[in-house]
C-alpha cells in the first residue's frame, strides 16, 4: 500500500536519507527502529510531503506521490502524528478535532461517529473539549494528536514516536489505541524508541542506521532473538 | 483648562466611527500577516480601489448598496488574482521580497488609477441622509451608521471564524500551516481565500468611507498607515487586538484634536506606536508573554 523504494531526502545541503525503502501493506503495523538522529522521522516527513525526496519513488497504493501537497495526501488517506505533536495551541481540543472534521463530503451523522469514537478511546478529551489545546499536559496532547489524525479516517497513521517522554499508564493507553486503530484495519507506520511496545505492536520491523535501513525482520523474529537489536540498538 | 463634557462625547463618538472603518481596514491586513506573513503595503490602495468601483456603479445605476456590494466582490476577485499570481510564489522567502512586491503593487494601482479615473476626486451621495441634534452640532446620521455597518461585518466574519465550517481551516492555517496542510487543509486556497476577505473588507470600507472623505487616487496611503501602526499596536496577526487597537487610536486621535488641529493629533498615533515598539513590541492587546499563547508564531518555524 505504502511504498518507498531507494529515497534520498536533503535537508538543504546534508544528505539525511540514503536510499530508504520501506514497505506497509494494507492493515499492517510497521515498526521502525534506530538510534536518535539516524532519519526516522524525516522517513515519515518525506511520506508526508514535508520534505521532498531528491531521488527514489514514494507510492501509495501504486501511485507515485512524492512531492505531492501534505493535504492532497492527507485526502488520499495519510495521516501524520508528528513527534512534537504539533497541537494547535489556541485552538480548543474540539477544534483541534474539527480541523480533520470540518471537510466537503463529511455528512453530520459521520463527524458525530467519530467524535464519539475517540472520545470513547480518550475519554479526557471529552472533559476537555472546550479547554485550549495548548493548556493540555504532554500526555493529553499526544492522544489528542492521536485523536485528531483518526479524525482523517485514514487508511495509514504515520505514528512518530507517540509514547515519548509519557508516564507508564499513559504509554498503556498508546498501546491500546494502537491495538484499536489495527482492529479497524488502519495500517500503522510506527517510529519509536521503546522497543518491547514497538515489538509487541507490530508485524514486521525496519531498524535504520545512518539514513538507510539496516535490518528487516518480522517482529517475533525479533522477540525471539533480541541480540540484532542489541546489535543496532545497543539496548 | 477645562474642556467642555460636550466636546468630549463629540469626540468620542468620532473617534468610534473612525475606528469602526479603520478596524476594518486593520483586519484584513492584520489576518494577512498573520497568516502568510506578508505585510500588504498595497492594502490601502485596495480600499481606494474599492472607493472608485463604488463610485462608478454608483453613477452606473444610482444604488449604495448595490455598489458598496460590487466593489467588495470585484475587489475580492481581484484581490485573489493578485495574491495567486503576486504573492504565491513568495511565500516563505525573506519579509523584504514580499514587502518590495507589495509596495510596487500600491504604486501600480495608484497609478492605473489615476490613468482610469483622473487626477479629480470623486464623491459618493451618503445612501442615508438626515442628521440628529448633538448639542451644537447637527451629526450625521450616515456617520453613525457606517459605524454600525463596519462592526457588523467584523462581527460577521469573526462568527464565521469561530463557528463557521471554514473557518477552523483560517485559524488552523494561522497557527501552524504545516501542520494544518498535514491535516487535510489546502493551504495554498486558504491563503488566497484570505487575502480575498482581506481585499473585500478594504473595498467595503472604502465605498463606506467615500462620503465621508471623498474618493481620490492617493487616499491609499493614509490608510494603509494608519491600519499598519494600528496591527503593529495591536499585535501583528492578531485579530482581536486590531480591532480594539483601531478604536483605541481612533479615540486618542479624536481627544487630541480637542486640543490641538486634527492634522496635529495624528502625532499621537506616531507616539502610540513608537511607545508600543518601545516597552511592548508584540503588541498593546496580545497575551502577555507568559501565557501560552503569546507564543504560537514560534512553532510555525520549524
Ligand atoms: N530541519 C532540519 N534541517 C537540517 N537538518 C535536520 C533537520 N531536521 C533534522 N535534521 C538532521 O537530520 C538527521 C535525522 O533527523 P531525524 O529527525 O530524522 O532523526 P530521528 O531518527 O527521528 O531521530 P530522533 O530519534 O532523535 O527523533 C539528524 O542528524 C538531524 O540533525
Ligand atoms: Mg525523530
Amino acid at each position: 500500500m505504502l511504498a518507498l523504494e531507494n529515497v534520498h531526502t536533503y535537508y538543504g545541503k546534508s544528505h539525511i536519507l540514503h536510499g530508504v525503502s520501506i514497505e506497509v501493506r494494507p492493515g499492517e503495523v510497521v515498526g521502525l527502529l534506530g538510534r536518535n538522529g539516524v532519519g526516522k522521522s524525516t522517513t515519515l516527513k518525506t511520506i508526508m510531503g514535508l520534505v521532498r525526496p531528491a531521488e527514489g519513488r514514494v507510492a501509495f497504493e501504486g501511485r507515485g506521490i512524492g512531492g505531492m501537497a501534505p493535504h492532497r495526501l492527507a485526502h488520499l488517506g495519510i495521516a501524520y502524528v508528528p513527534e512534537d505533536r504539533r497541537i494547535f495551541r489556541l485552538l480548543t481540543v474540539l477544534e483541534n478535532l474539527r480541523t480533520g472534521l470540518d471537510r466537503p463530503g463529511l455528512t453530520d451523522r459521520r463527524r458525530e461517529e467519530l467524535l464519539q469514537k475517540v472520545y470513547g478511546s480518550f475519554p479526557v478529551l471529552r472533559e476537555r473539549r472546550d479547554q485550549a489545546g495548548g493548556t493540555l499536559s504532554g500526555g493529553e496532547q499526544q492522544m489528542l494528536a492521536i485523536a485528531r489524525a483518526m479524525m482523517l479516517e485514514p487508511k495509514i497513521i504515520l505514528l512518530d514516536e507517540p509514547t515519548e517522554g509519557l508516564m507508564p499508564r499513559m504509554v498503556s493507553q498508546i498501546r491500546d489505541i494502537i491495538q484499536v486503530l489495527h482492529r479497524d484495519g488502519v495500517a500503522i507506520l510506527l517510529v519509536e524508541q521503546n522497543v518491547p511496545l514497538t515489538l509487541e505492536a507490530s508485524s514486521r520491523v525496519y531498524i535504520m542506521e545512518k539514513g538507510v535501513v539496516r535490518h528487516h525482520a518480522p517482529a517475533a523474529e525479533l522477540r525471539a532473538n533480541q541480540a540484532v537489536i542489541h546489535q543496532y540498538l545497543g539496548v | 483648562m477645562a474642556i467642555p463634557f460636550d466636546q468630549i462625547l463629540i469626540q468620542t463618538v468620532n473617534g468610534l466611527v473612525n475606528g469602526m472603518i479603520l478596524a476594518l481596514v486593520a483586519s484584513g491586513l492584520t489576518l494577512i500577516f498573520g497568516i502568510m506573513d506578508v505585510v500588504n503595503f498595497a492594502h490601502g490602495d485596495l480600499v481606494m480601489l474599492g472607493a472608485f468601483v463604488g463610485a462608478t456603479t454608483i453613477a452606473a445605476t444610482g444604488s449604495f448598496w448595490l455598489a458598496f456590494l460590487v466593489a467588495a466582490l470585484v475587489i475580492a476577485v481581484f484581490g485573489a488574482a493578485l495574491q495567486a499570481s503576486t504573492l504565491r510564489p513568495l511565500l516563505g522567502r525573506d519579509p523584504l521580497t514580499t514587502i518590495l512586491a507589495t509596495f510596487g503593487i500600491s504604486l501600480v494601482l495608484q497609478k492605473y488609477a489615476l490613468w482610469q479615473w483622473g487626477p479629480s476626486a470623486r464623491k459618493i451621495q451618503e445612501p442615508i441622509t438626515g442628521q440628529f441634534a448633538m448639542f451644537y452640532l447637527e451629526y450625521p446620521w450616515y456617520r453613525v451608521a457606517t459605524a454600525f455597518f463596519a462592526g457588523a461585518i467584523i462581527g460577521a466574519f469573526w462568527l464565521f471564524l469561530k463557528y463557521g465550517r471554514y473557518g477552523i481551516w483560517i485559524r488552523a492555517t494561522m497557527q501552524d500551516r504545516i501542520m494544518a496542510s498535514a491535516m487535510g487543509i489546502p493551504v495554498p486556497l486558504v491563503h488566497t481565500a484570505v487575502f480575498a476577505i482581506g481585499a473585500a473588507m478594504a473595498a467595503a470600507s472604502g465605498v463606506l468611507f467615500g462620503p465621508l472623505g471623498g474618493v481620490t487616487q492617493t487616499m491609499g496611503f493614509d490608510f494603509t498607515l494608519r491600519a499598519f501602526i494600528v496591527v503593529v499596536v495591536g499585535g501583528m496577526g492578531n485579530l482581536g487586538g486590531s480591532i480594539l487597537a483601531a478604536i483605541f487610536i481612533s479615540l486618542l486621535e479624536a481627544y487630541a484634536s480637542i486640543i490641538v488641529s486634527p492634522s496635529q493629533a495624528v502625532i499621537v498615533s506616531f507616539m502610540a506606536l513608537i511607545l508600543t515598539l518601545l516597552f511592548r513590541p508584540t503588541g498593546l492587546f496580545v497575551p502577555t508573554p507568559s501565557s501560552s499563547g503569546a507564543c504560537w508564531r514560534c512553532r510555525r518555524t520549524s
